[in-house]
C-alpha cells in the first residue's frame, strides 16, 4: 500500500514542482507590486483576528465580480420563462417567423380624409389662395388669431435678422445654440407675463409633453381634466406618474378628487410626494374655459402646482392677448419688488406654477415656452428633454414672436377686434338649434357639434346624474353617447358646402384609437382679428347656411 | 463621381451676387491693419481685374453691400465690437488672386481654393467593414478618473453638509417647505449642483450672429461660481468648430438665403396651424416630394422639430406586441419615441453586430415575454453616425441580418445625412446600399442643412400611414416658410438642378429654356428637377449645377479626416470613424474639461469646443467633441490641432499609441496623412 503511494507521490512528483515553482512566481510578482506588503499584512491580521471574515470578504468578491460581469443587455436570460433551445430550433424559428406588414394600406375613408385636407398656394393668412382651385378664400382653420400673419413690421424684422443670424441655429441651447434673440424674447415674454423667467422650446406641441415629465415623476400625483389635449395625454404617461382624472371642466370634480387623494394619503400615512393639477386655459377640444380663479383657490387649498396649457388662450384672450391670467387678472408673477430673498433659488409663491403657451398660435411664429418661477425654468434647462435634446430656434423666427409682443403691446385694439368678431359670429351661429357649441362665449376657437337626436341626449352628461366619477380612469362615468362615423360625414359635408361659398373652415382632425378618450366629432372654426365685421358675418351666414342645409335634411 | 473641377466657390466668375467684402475700420494694433488694409487691396485689385476683363460691368464693385441688405444689418454683423476679433477669422491668410472671388464671407464659409484639401465621402466598395476599436487608457488614467469623481462626490457631500447648517436658506427650495414636496431634493439635484455648476461656463454660452465657420461669442461672467452669469458687454468672435453646421449651411449671405428673404416675402414667418387643420402650403408638398427624390425613397413627411420626429413618430410605427431593439447609444429622442409607443424595449452594445446577431435569435425565438407569442414587428433602430461617438453603423452587416431576420429597419440619419457619402445621401450613399431597401429613413434638417425640423421617409404606404397615425403631423404647428426655403434651397444645392440654366440671364430665358430642354427624372442619387423647386426660387448657377453641393462634401470630408488623424498623430485618444464629421477626443478627467475649453477659448485664436460627460457619456469618457464643417479651411484644421497640441502637453491628455508625428510634420503633410491607408490595428 506504502509502494502504491509512493508511487503515486512520485508520479505527482513534477507537478507538485510545477505548484511550488509557480506559487513563488506568483509571489514574487506580488512582492514587486507596489503597496502589496500593505495588503499582504492587512490580509493576514484580518484571517488571524477573525477567519469567519476572510470568507465573507471572499464571498463579496466573487460577488462584486460576478456582478460586473453580467451583461447589461441580458436581463431576460435568467428569467423562469426562458426556453433553452437548440441551435438547430433556433434557426427553424427564424425561419419560421414572418412579421406583419410595417403598416397597413389606407382604407377608402383614410384615404379621403388625406385628400380633404387642404392646401394652401402661397401666404398663409385671413384670405389664402387654394391649391387645387385656386380660388381665395376666407381662412377660419388658421391659428392666426391676432392676424400677426403677414404682418409686414415682422417680415422686415425677419428679414433683417436672417442677413444677421442665417436661418438655423444649428445647436442645441447648451451647445452654442442660445443665440441672443432667444435670450431677448424669453425676457420679452417674461415681462409680457409678469413671471420671473420663461424658457423657450422649439415646438409648441412639444412643450407640455416635455414640462409634464420633466417635473413629475413615478410617485408624485397628477390630477387632470379629463378633456385635455393630446400633448398633455402623452406627458402624463411618460411621467409615469400616478394619475387621478376629474370631470371635463368640472371644479366640483377636482375638489372632490384632491378630497379623495388627501384621505387617502392621510390614511395611509403616505410620503410627501409633488403633486400637480394638470389643465388647460381654454380647451383644444371643444373651447371650453376653465375658472381660473377657483381653480387658484383649490390648488392652494390642497397644496397642489399648477401646469396650465395656455396653448390656444394666450395670444387670444384678455386685453392685450396675454391669456387667462389677464382676462381674470390674475397677477400670475412674483413681487418683482421683493428680490432680496437670501438665496437665487427662493422658492416664490406664483398662481400658476408653470404656464405653458405656444409662441406658434398665439404670436404667428414657431414653437412654445414654459413660464414659471426662475428655479422652475432653470430646472428645465437641464432636465426637460425637448429644450435638452433639440436644437434652438431658428432666430428669426424667435424675432419674429417678439415683434409680436411688440405689436400686441402697443395695439390693444387686435385683441378688442378679435373678440369683437368672436361675438358677431358666435351670435349669428348660437342660435341655431341643429347645432351645440360647448365652446366660451370668450374663445377665439369655437367648436361646433352637431346636436344628438333627442332620444339620445335622454341621459345627461357630466357629474349631475349622480356618483361621481371613477378618479381611476380616464372615461367618465356616463360619456356622452355618439356616432363618430356618421357625424364627422356630415361635418365634413358641411365644410365642403362651406368651402364651396368661399369659407374654409376645418373638423377638428383627431388621432382616432390613440386618444385616451375620443373627442366627440366637431368642426373648429378660428377667428381671427384680421377679418372685418362683415367678412365674419359673411361667414357665419355660410356656415349657418351650410349647417341648415346639411343637417336639416337629416330630420 | 465629381469631375475634378475647379472649385466653383473660389472660381466663380463675378456673378450677380456681388461679393459680400465691405471695408472693415482699420484696427487699433498695428500688425491686423498691415494685413487687412494689404488683403483688402489684394481684394480690390482682383475685382478690378475681373472688371476689366469686362464680364460684367456692374455699378458696384465686389466691395460693395448686397443689394438686398440694408447697410446698417451689414456695419453690425461685421463691425460690432471688433476690438477682439482674431485677423485669421475675418481674413485669409492668403490674398485672392485675379481669378477668385469668392461669393462667400469668410468668416460664414471659409475661402479655400485649394483643389488637394478635399476628398470624397466613400466606404471602398468591396471592402469589409472594419469594426472600429476603441483605444484604451492607461491604468492609472482610468484609476485617477475615478477618483476624482470620489473626490468630487465626498467634497460635494461635505459642502451640503456645512452649507445646510450654516446657510439653510441656500437650500430652501430643496426641502419640503409650507407643505410641497421640493421639485427636486437635494439628493436628485446633488450631480447637478455640485458637478456640473463647477463647470457650468462651459454649457449654454450666449453667442450671436451667423453659427457659420466663426461664431461671436457674449462675453459673460460669473461672480457667485456660475449660478447665475452677467454679460460683460464684450464680442469675441472665435472659430467654430462645435455647431451641427456640417455643409456650412449656416450662411447670412448667399443663394440660400436669398431664397429664404424671397420666401419670407411671399409667404411670411407662418404657416399657422397644423398639417391637418389648414396648415398645409405648397411648399410642404414640394419639400416632402424633394426630400424623398433627395433622399432615395418613395415618400416623405416633414416636422416641425427634429425632436419630435422621432418622439411623435415611433409611437405611430409599433406598439404592443411589437419589439424595438435599439442601440444602447441611440438618441434621447429615439428613447422618448419608444417609451410612448407601448412597445418592448431591448438594447444591444453599441454597434457590435455578433452582440446584435444574438439578440436577435433570442427575442425571435423567445417571442413575447411570458406568453411566448411571436412578435407582431421587430424594429431595429440604429443611428447613422452617432453624434457622441462619431462611430458609423455597420449597414452591410446590418443589411445582411435583415434579410435572415426579417426585422424592420430605421435609420436615424439625423448627424450622417449631408455629411456622408459621395452625394451626400447618408449612411446608404456611403455604403453603397440601395435606400429603398431601408424601410425607414429619418434625419434632421438642423445639420446639414442650416435649417430645423426633420424629415421621415420611407415607401409611400408607410408615409400615408405616418400622415394618419402620426402625432405631429396631426397636432403639431407646420414647419414654417423661411424654414422649409432654406430645406430645399439647400436640398437643392447638393443635388444639382436639372436642367442646369445655360446661362443666367433674366427671368425670362429660364422659363424659356425650360420648356426646351424636357425634364428627365434622374436616378438616385442623381439631380433635382428644376420643376419641383418653386417656381420663384432664383438660384445662382454655381448652385443650380451642383458643383458648389459637390464642393462643401468634399471638404467636409477632408477636413473630417484630417483633424481625425492629426489628432491620432498628436497622441490623442479619438473615437469614431475616420470620414465621421464629429470627432470626439477623449480626456477622461472631469477635472480637465474645464481647462480645456477655457484654454482653448482664451487661445491666441479663440476656438470654441463642445465638453461632454456623464450622463451623456459613460462616466469615465468625458470628451471633447469637435464638429468639422465645410465651411472650415485646412488652416482652421491646422488652428485647431496646434491649439489642442498645446493643450494636450498641459493636461497630459496625449495617451493614444501608435506612431506620433510633430505638428509640423502633420500640418505639412496634411493631403498625405488624409489619403493614407489605416494600418490595421489588431
Amino acid at each position: 500500500m506504502s509502494s502504491a503511494m509512493a508511487s503515486t507521490s512520485a508520479n505527482l512528483e513534477p507537478l507538485f514542482s510545477f505548484l511550488a515553482q509557480s506559487y513563488t512566481t506568483i509571489e514574487n510578482g506580488f512582492n514587486r507590486v507596489p503597496g502589496s506588503a500593505v495588503i499582504a499584512r492587512y490580509v493576514r491580521s484580518s484571517h488571524q483576528n477573525d477567519p469567519g471574515r476572510t470568507l465573507l470578504e471572499l464571498v463579496l468578491a466573487v460577488f462584486a465580480i460576478w456582478t460586473l460581469l453580467q451583461s447589461r443587455t441580458r436581463a431576460d436570460k435568467g428569467d423562469r420563462h426562458f426556453i433553452q433551445f437548440s441551435e438547430k430550433e433556433v434557426d427553424e424559428l427564424v425561419n419560421e417567423w414572418t412579421p406583419e406588414p410595417l403598416a397597413e394600406p389606407l382604407s377608402p375613408q383614410e384615404q379621403a380624409e388625406l385628400d380633404s385636407i387642404p392646401v394652401i398656394a402661397g401666404a398663409q393668412g385671413p384670405r389664402p389662395r387654394l391649391a387645387n382651385t385656386g380660388k381665395t378664400v376666407l381662412n377660419f382653420t388658421g391659428t392666426n388669431f391676432t392676424g400677426l400673419a403677414g404682418n409686414d413690421d415682422i417680415k422686415n424684422k425677419a428679414i433683417e435678422t436672417l442677413r444677421k443670424y442665417g436661418l438655423g441655429s444649428c445647436g442645441p441651447p447648451g451647445f452654442y445654440g442660445t443665440v441672443d434673440v432667444h435670450m431677448d424674447l424669453e425676457r420679452d415674454l417674461a415681462d409680457f407675463l409678469g413671471t420671473e423667467s420663461t424658457i423657450l422650446y422649439s415646438q409648441g406641441f412639444s412643450t407640455v409633453s416635455s414640462v409634464i415629465p420633466a417635473f413629475a415623476k413615478r410617485g408624485d400625483i397628477v390630477v387632470a381634466d379629463r378633456g385635455v389635449n393630446f400633448a398633455i395625454q402623452k406627458g402624463i404617461q411618460i411621467s409615469r406618474s400616478t394619475v387621478r382624472w376629474f370631470d371635463h371642466n368640472d371644479l366640483k370634480s377636482l375638489e372632490d378628487v384632491l378630497e379623495g387623494i388627501a384621505k387617502e394619503r392621510k390614511k395611509k400615512k403616505a410620503p410627501l410626494t409633488k403633486m400637480f393639477i394638470v389643465t388647460e386655459g381654454i380647451f383644444e377640444k371643444d373651447g371650453q374655459m376653465v375658472d381660473l380663479p377657483k381653480l387658484i383657490e383649490l390648488k392652494y387649498k390642497y397644496k397642489y402646482r399648477l401646469i396650465l396649457d395656455e396653448s390656444i388662450s394666450f395670444g387670444s384672450v384678455g386685453r392685450t392677448g396675454r391669456g387667462l391670467t389677464e382676462l381674470f387678472n390674475v397677477p400670475v408673477g412674483v413681487d418683482r419688488s421683493a428680490k432680496q430673498s437670501p438665496s437665487h433659488w427662493e422658492p416664490q409663491a406664483s398662481q400658476v406654477d408653470m404656464l405653458i403657451g405656444s409662441v406658434a398660435n398665439g404670436l404667428a411664429s414657431c414653437g412654445g415656452f414654459c413660464a414659471g418661477s426662475k428655479y422652475v425654468v432653470y430646472h428645465q434647462r437641464i432636465n426637460s428633454s425637448a429644450f435638452v435634446f433639440s436644437a434652438s430656434m431658428p432666430p428669426l423666427l424667435s424675432v419674429s414672436a417678439s415683434e409680436g409682443i411688440n405689436i400686441l403691446r402697443n395695439t390693444p385694439s387686435i385683441l378688442s377686434t378679435l373678440q369683437e368678431n368672436v361675438r358677431t359670429m358666435r351670435s349669428v351661429l348660437d342660435r341655431l338649434d341643429c347645432i351645440t357649441i360647448p365652446s366660451h362665449p370668450a374663445s377665439a376657437m369655437f367648436h361646433i357639434h352637431v346636436r344628438s337626436a333627442p332620444n339620445a341626449t335622454l341621459h345627461l352628461p357630466g357629474a349631475s346624474a349622480g356618483k361621481p366619477s371613477n378618479p381611476n380612469s380616464i372615461v367618465p362615468r356616463d360619456p356622452q353617447q355618439f356616432d363618430i362615423e356618421l357625424e364627422e360625414r356630415l361635418l365634413q359635408e358641411v365644410v365642403e358646402e362651406a368651402l364651396s361659398q368661399g369659407v374654409l373652415i376645418t373638423r377638428a382632425r383627431r388621432l382616432r384609437a390613440q386618444e385616451m378618450v375620443e373627442a366627440r366629432p366637431s368642426i373648429r372654426v378660428a377667428v381671427s382679428a384680421a377679418f372685418s365685421k362683415k367678412e365674419c358675418e359673411k361667414a357665419a351666414n355660410v356656415i349657418k347656411a351650410a349647417l341648415v342645409k346639411v343637417l336639416g335634411k337629416r330630420r | 463621381m465629381p469631375a475634378q473641377t475647379p472649385s466653383p466657390m473660389a472660381i466663380n466668375p463675378p456673378s450677380p451676387t456681388p461679393s459680400m467684402f465691405r471695408k472693415k475700420k482699420s484696427s487699433s494694433s498695428l500688425g491686423p491693419m498691415s494685413t487687412a488694409a494689404s488683403y483688402l487691396s489684394a481684394v480690390r485689385a482682383a475685382d478690378a481685374r475681373a472688371r476689366a476683363r469686362g464680364e460684367t460691368p456692374l455699378a458696384t464693385p465686389a466691395l460693395s453691400l448686397s443689394s438686398s441688405v440694408t447697410a446698417s444689418s451689414e456695419d453690425t454683423i461685421l463691425d460690432e465690437g471688433e476690438e477682439s476679433y482674431s485677423d485669421m477669422l475675418t481674413y485669409p491668410s492668403v490674398p485672392p488672386t485675379s481669378e477668385q472671388v469668392y461669393t462667400t464671407v469668410h468668416s460664414e464659409f471659409g475661402h479655400c481654393s485649394n483643389d488637394e484639401y478635399k476628398y470624397t465621402s466613400q466606404h471602398p466598395p468591396g471592402k469589409p467593414v472594419k469594426p472600429q476599436v476603441e483605444q484604451d487608457p492607461p491604468y492609472y488614467v482610468l484609476f485617477t478618473t475615478y477618483i476624482s469623481y470620489i473626490i468630487l462626490i465626498v467634497f460635494g457631500h461635505f459642502r451640503d453638509f456645512f452649507r445646510k447648517y450654516f446657510n439653510p436658506g441656500e437650500f430652501k427650495h430643496l426641502v419640503p417647505h409650507d407643505g410641497y414636496a421640493p421639485i427636486t431634493s437635494d439628493f436628485d439635484s446633488f450631480y447637478t449642483r455640485r458637478l456640473k455648476t463647477r463647470i457650468d461656463d462651459c454649457f449654454s454660452y450666449p453667442v450671436t450672429g451667423v453659427a457659420g465657420r466663426t461664431i461671436v461669442l457674449l462675453e459673460r461672467d460669473s461672480k457667485d461660481y456660475n449660478i447665475t452669469f452677467q454679460p460683460t458687454g464684450r464680442k469675441v468672435r472665435a472659430l467654430n468648430i462645435s455647431s451641427y453646421n456640417y455643409l456650412g449651411f449656416a450662411q447670412a449671405r448667399g443663394g440660400c438665403a436669398d431664397a429664404v428673404e424671397e420666401s419670407i416675402k411671399r409667404y411670411g414667418v407662418s404657416a399657422c396651424g397644423t398639417r391637418r387643420e389648414g396648415g398645409s402650403l405648397d411648399l410642404h408638398s414640394q419639400a416632402e416630394a424633394l426630400v424623398a427624390n433627395f433622399v432615395g425613397q418613395e415618400d416623405s413627411l416633414i416636422c416641425s422639430m427634429g425632436f419630435a420626429t422621432n418622439s411623435t413618430i415611433i409611437p405611430a410605427l409599433v406598439s404592443k406586441g411589437c419589439l424595438v431593439i435599439s442601440d444602447e447609444l441611440n438618441h434621447a429622442s429615439i428613447r422618448f419615441g419608444v417609451r410612448l409607443s407601448g412597445a418592448n424595449v431591448r438594447m444591444f452594445k453599441h454597434n457590435d453586430m455578433k452582440d446584435l446577431e444574438n439578440l436577435l435569435k433570442e427575442v425571435i425565438s423567445q417571442g413575447q415575454p411570458k406568453t411566448h407569442r411571436p412578435w407582431k414587428k421587430i424594429l431595429l433602430i440604429v443611428e447613422g453616425l452617432f453624434s457622441m461617438e462619431g462611430t458609423m453603423t455597420n449597414l452591410p452587416a446590418i443589411m445582411e441580418f435583415k434579410k435572415k431576420y426579417k426585422f424592420y429597419l430605421f435609420i436615424d440619419e439625423a448627424h450622417s445625412i449631408g455629411a456622408l457619402g459621395p452625394h451626400g445621401r447618408g449612411v446608404a450613399d456611403y455604403y453603397g446600399v440601395d435606400p429603398r431597401s431601408i424601410d425607414i429613413l429619418m434625419g434632421t434638417f438642423t445639420k446639414s442643412f442650416g435649417a430645423a425640423g426633420g424629415y421621415i421617409s420611407g415607401s409611400k404606404t408607410v408615409i400615408d400611414r405616418l400622415r394618419v397615425r402620426s402625432h405631429s403631423h396631426a397636432y403639431a404647428e407646420a414647419m414654417t416658410p423661411p424654414v422649409l426655403a432654406q430645406v430645399i434651397a439647400s436640398m437643392a444645392s447638393i443635388m444639382g438642378v436639372t436642367p442646369a440654366l445655360p446661362t443666367s440671364t433674366s427671368a425670362g430665358t429660364i422659363t424659356k429654356s425650360r420648356m426646351i430642354e424636357p425634364e428627365v427624372k434622374e436616378a438616385y442619387p442623381g439631380r433635382a428637377l428644376a420643376s419641383s423647386l418653386p417656381s420663384w426660387m432664383d438660384l445662382p448657377p454655381s448652385v443650380r449645377d451642383g458643383t458648389e453641393g459637390v464642393d462643401r462634401l468634399r471638404r467636409i470630408t477632408f477636413n473630417s479626416r484630417y483633424l481625425h488623424r492629426g489628432l491620432e498623430k498628436l497622441g490623442f485618444i479619438v473615437y469614431g470613424h475616420d470620414d465621421s464629421p464629429i470627432v470626439p477626443l477623449l480626456i477622461f478627467h472631469p477635472g480637465k474639461m474645464a481647462p480645456f475649453h477655457r484654454l482653448l477659448r482664451q487661445y491666441s485664436t479663440p476656438i470654441v469646443i463642445v465638453v461632454v460627460a456623464y450622463p451623456a457619456t459613460p462616466l469615465i469618457t468625458s470628451r471633447v467633441r469637435f464638429c468639422v464643417s465645410a465651411a472650415h479651411t485646412k488652416e482652421d484644421i491646422d488652428t485647431v490641432l496646434e491649439a489642442c497640441d498645446y493643450v494636450g502637453e498641459v493636461l497630459d491628455l496625449k495617451h493614444g499609441e501608435g506612431e506620433r508625428w510633430p505638428l509640423e510634420r502633420i500640418t505639412s503633410s496634411a493631403v498625405e496623412l488624409v489619403h493614407m491607408e489605416r494600418p490595421s490595428r489588431d
